[in-house]
């Protein structure tokens, strides 16, 4: 049980951005499944960003509970069977609404750490 | 905001939907993982690592699927739940696997929440239900202490100046009781109805608008007999006008004068009093239309006190101001009016402080019972206390084993107290069918009048929730110390125990006092039953000390109808005539009031020569007003003088015949006969006593001896009369002929209480009595089978942990029969030891119901010795027997078998 504990601090944590990136990422790729996700944000990220599982898919499910992507089974091109997350029209609204927040938000702090230096 | 808002509840409602059971279930989302899985080692072989390695990478890279199932279940639903949806499954395996265990637990719960749903749903409905207004807590009642009925009454001219110099309260109401006839027409026949006089600021003052119409006006309020309006109860309005609205502005009549209706009270409210369903309210200046003999002068007498004075608390202020306040007040109206407000002290009681005072022996009821069913109750949770106490051993190593795997403590101890809850709602809704059980049994208590005042026993919103937090109670107060005891289970000392047999000591000495201390409670529980059974049925042999057979009796207010005093008196002379002339009537006799009828009225005398204590000048005693006949036709026989006569007329010397109780508290050891009395004050006339009757029960069978004054119907006018006939056949089949004859002589007057002596004394007392043995007796048949169950478990229990031991006795030699005597002598110690604290507890109960109910309760020393020694014999037969049956078991122990099954 203690391990339930550190599992959700840590998803807290990348909660919210998290679910831009996979929001971002299902936008430009279109519907894909959970490892590829992944592995787009570890290529993305130069390697910086290895998600484990039992982060992916909470998120993943969170997102899908909160109607902002779809899932359902479905096959790869080489034949094996996946969960595919497609963006929903809501996941798009929310997408753009926290885009524009990142960036108000960046610019804050670009403003205030040049300030700084 | 919004749509996160909006996206925020639906990850809500899918988690709680979750729980119902529409969710992916755990294959489908393992399979997502070991998809994500196959995935990436595809994904690494593609990279050009070998097939084994990229298998170990992706699973090192990606994390335990474990891990990440645990975190997706608790991401699915909503964790807590799902652990108290397992607990509960769990809870509910243990109890089923546990039948007898689950049974007896479960009915103990029901038997003693049951009996603490009923003392509830008692004290509530006869004292602590809160007056239907808003903020009831607020309203206090003020007032002087009358000597007679302790409730607090004031004067009309007092009320205004309490209400004038006052600044504690919010605003201060006066109001009185008035019964009245009623008609909804001129020509419509009258019927009795009940209603409060008001002040106009009544209905702000506790808070509540009509609901219809309007509130009085303040100048209604100001001159005596001008404004005559009336404002309709609502259950009355719905019963007589079948809730029609267009009742406003109609006229109705009221003691035969018009009234028109302003107003009908909201639904729910029903006065200031928690039995009586007031019908119609009206401004308090109408007063002399409802009792024409006093006229105006009840709002000039300073000492006419009949008012209840309510108040709302200021805001901010308390009760303890408000007292202070109202003491300074009273001691300026003592000095500015020395004459009637000496030695009157003014007091604020909450509402339930004022119901308490009005019938103390209502309140010890009460408190009896609460404090009987909290016995019961404590009998109950020691039986489940016990039973979860003997199975703890066996607990210990489960509780260790789930320790050891990694359980919390915390999860531990919720999960025991989830079983003892599991056991206290199942024990709780059983326990909601012997209290509904018990409240059938107290609705047959029934008020006999024609007004509507009722008492209303009901398992409503508050005992349902008086016996839910009981139930919670009792579950945490025996689930939470066993269950803490588990959680500190030092783990390699249980895991280590072949059985629990090193547990020992300690543990079963606290059930020992237990089951001692619940032997005791069913003790003092048997011989309180006893002495309320013996008492109950002493008094009611006894009887009331008049005749209750072959009596008719109807009561008639003429003034109802504006007659004057000497037609009314004329009215009841003819009455009383032509029922004589009745057949089937042997005789016939008129009363102010009727024996066991509500409380008598009551008169101011001072006798003559007898010393008062310092400060109290008379005294107020109980009164009728009887004619010639009434001591014949009742049966009530004069002991010394003479019984009225017709003679005892207005032009006569004023007589007075008093009984036996009076004339022993101020003329003791002398004959009362000749001896004076003013009547009415310091300042009244002189009366002469010239009969002493024997004293009877006036109000209920168990008062005690209560002094009474008889006044002859001559001599003093009445408003209503009772005409008492004693009949030659069954007097129910008179009781049309009677109707008729009020209406040969009026055909607009209300006729009330028509009924025979037998029923009403059956109602008043025998049935009251009967509810309240047979509530006491049955809390002492439960308390006495639950003792006698926790008995049995704990030399049950003795007897199969010691199972080795006894084998081996029996191998060497000891024979069966030691055996038995062995275990038998252990269970039976115990009961010695509980039935002597049970019977030393007792002794106080004698005096405790003497003062509950009357003297006669006491009873002598032999009469308790039998009681003692009776339940001192049922408790050791029931005992004994609850101990052989597992002594006997114990002492057909196989030896080999014993031994073997270890």
């Amino acid at each position: 049980m203690p391990n339930r504990d550190k599992a959700r601090s840590k998803a807290d944590v990348l909660q919210g951005t998290l679910d831009l990136m996979v929001l971002q990422t299902l936008a430009t790729l279109g519907s894909q499944h959970g490892y590829a996700i992944a592995a787009r944000l570890e290529q993305v990220s130069s390697g910086a960003l290895r998600l484990n599982m039992g982060t992916l898919y909470p998120g993943l499910m969170r997102l899908e509970q909160r109607g902002l992507i779809r899932g359902s089974w479905d096959v790869t091109e080489n034949n094996r069977k996946a969960r595919f997350y497609a963006i929903t029209a809501a996941g798009r609204r929310e997408l753009e609404a926290e885009k524009a927040e990142w960036a108000r938000m960046t610019t804050i702090m670009q403003a205030l750490l040049q300030d700084e230096g | 905001m919004m749509p996160r808002l909006l996206a925020a509840l639906r990850e809500w409602i899918a988690r709680v939907a979750a729980i119902a059971g529409r969710r992916r279930d755990d294959a489908d989302l393992e399979r997502e993982l070991r998809a994500h899985l196959e995935l990436a080692a595809e994904d690494a072989e593609r990279r050009g690592q070998p097939a084994a390695a990229a298998r170990r990478a992706a699973a090192v890279h990606a994390g335990g699927v474990a891990q990440a199932m645990e975190a997706l279940r608790d991401q699915r639903s909503l964790p807590w739940f799902d652990d108290l949806a397992r607990d509960l499954r769990y809870g509910c395996r243990m109890l089923a696997r546990n039948p007898g265990f689950t049974a007896v637990s479960v009915i103990s719960l029901a038997i003693g929440i049951g009996a603490n749903c009923a003392a509830f749903s008692f004290a509530d409905t006869l004292l602590l239900r809160p007056l239907a207004v808003p903020r009831p807590a607020e309203l206090l009642v003020a007032g002087q202490v009358n000597p007679f009925e302790d409730s607090l009454e004031s004067s009309y001219r007092d009320y205004v100046d309490i209400r004038d110099r006052s600044r504690s309260f919010e605003g201060l109401a006066a109001y009185a009781k008035s019964t009245a006839g009623f008609a909804a027409s001129v020509d419509a026949p009258a019927r009795l109805t009940i209603g409060l006089l008001v002040t106009g600021n009544f209905f702000r003052v506790v808070g509540v608008q009509p609901q219809l119409g309007r509130d009085f006006r303040p100048e209604e309020d100001q001159v005596p007999a001008r404004d005559a309006v009336v404002i309709l109860g609502h259950e009355f309005w719905l019963q007589q006008f079948g809730g029609d609205p267009a009742v406003l502005g109609r006229t109705v009549r009221l003691n035969g004068a018009d009234f028109t209706v302003v107003g009908v009270a909201p639904a729910g409210f029903t006065g200031v009093d928690q039995f009586t369903r007031f019908q119609f309210y009206t401004p308090l200046m109408m007063w002399p239309r409802f009792s024409p003999d006093a006229g105006v002068a009840l709002f000039e007498a300073r000492d006419d006190r009949r008012l209840t004075i309510t108040g709302r608390l200021a805001a901010g202020a308390t009760i303890a101001q408000a007292q202070s306040e109202l003491a300074t007040i009273g001691a300026d109206l003592e000095r500015a009016h020395p004459d009637t407000n000496r030695n009157s002290r003014l007091l604020v009681r909450t509402e339930l402080q004022n119901r308490i005072a009005q019938a103390p022996p209502v309140a010890t009821l009460v408190a009896m019972l609460a404090a009987l069913a909290a016995g019961v109750l404590f009998v109950a949770c020691a039986n489940v206390a016990g039973l979860i106490a003997s199975r703890a051993p066996m607990r210990a190593r489960e509780m260790a084993m789930r320790l050891a795997i990694g359980a919390g403590r915390g999860r531990l101890v919720r999960q025991l107290v989830t079983e003892s809850l599991l056991v206290a709602i199942i024990g709780c809704a059983l326990g909601l069918a012997v209290g509904g059980a018990a409240i059938a049994l107290f609705r047959q208590i029934q008020i006999p009048v024609d007004l509507p005042i009722t008492t209303v026993f009901a398992l409503d919103r508050r005992a349902l929730a008086f016996s839910i937090a009981v139930a919670i109670g009792s579950a945490v107060l025996v689930g939470l110390a066993p269950a803490v005891r588990a959680a500190r289970t030092d783990l390699t000392a249980a895991m280590k125990a072949t059985d629990a047999a090193g547990h020992g000591g300690r543990r079963q000495w606290g059930r020992r006092v237990l089951v001692g201390g619940q032997v005791a409670v069913a003790v003092v529980l048997l011989v309180m039953a006893a002495f309320v059974y013996r008492g109950f049925a002493r008094e009611l042999r006894g009887g009331p000390g008049f005749a209750t057979d072959h009596l008719l009796m109807m009561s008639v207010a003429p003034k109802q109808l504006r007659y004057s005093d000497a037609q009314a008196q004329q009215f009841f002379e003819r009455l009383a005539v032509s029922a004589r002339g009745t057949p089937g009537i042997v005789s016939a006799a008129l009363t102010r009031y009727m024996p066991m009828d509500g409380l008598p009225p009551s008169t101011t005398i001072v006798p003559e020569g007898f010393q008062f204590p310092r400060g109290q000048e008379s005294a107020v005693h109980a009164t009728s007003i009887v004619d010639e006949h009434y001591f014949d036709t009742l049966g009530v026989p004069i002991l010394q003088g003479r019984a009225f006569r017709a003679a005892d007329s207005i032009a006569a010397p004023r007589v007075a015949i008093v009984n036996e109780a009076l004339a022993n508290r101020y003329w003791s050891g002398q004959s009362a006969i000749g001896k004076r009395f003013r009547v009415d004050g310091a300042r009244g006339p002189w009366v002469e006593i010239v009969g002493v009757a024997r004293t009877t029960k006036y109000t209920f069978a168990l008062e005690n001896p209560k002094p009474f004054v008889y006044f002859p119907f001559r001599q003093r006018p009445a408003e209503s009369m009772f005409l008492l006939a004693r009949t030659s056949g069954e007097p129910a089949s008179l009781a049309a002929v009677f109707r008729e004859l009020v209406r040969a002589l009026d055909v607009n007057l209300p006729i009330a209480n028509v009924r025979t002596m037998e029923e009403l004394y059956r109602m008043r007392s025998v049935v009251v009595l009967d509810v309240i043995t047979a509530t006491i007796g049955s809390m002492g048949v439960m308390g006495l089978t639950l003792a006698v169950v926790g008995l049995y478990g704990l030399v049950a229990y003795a007897v199969s942990r010691r199972t080795k031991e006894i084998g081996i006795r029996i191998a060497i030699g000891a024979d069966r029969g030691s055996v038995l005597r062995m275990v038998l002598g252990q269970g039976l110690l115990l009961v010695a030891a509980g039935l002597a604290a049970g019977l030393l507890a007792s002794l106080g109960a004698g005096p405790l119901l003497a003062s509950t109910f009357m003297s006669g309760m006491e009873g002598t020393a032999r009469a308790n010795a039998a009681a003692f020694a009776l339940v001192a014999a049922a408790v050791l037969m029931a005992a004994a027997i609850a101990a052989y049956i597992p002594a006997r078991r114990a002492s057909l122990v196989n030896p080999t078998e014993a031994l073997r099954a270890e």
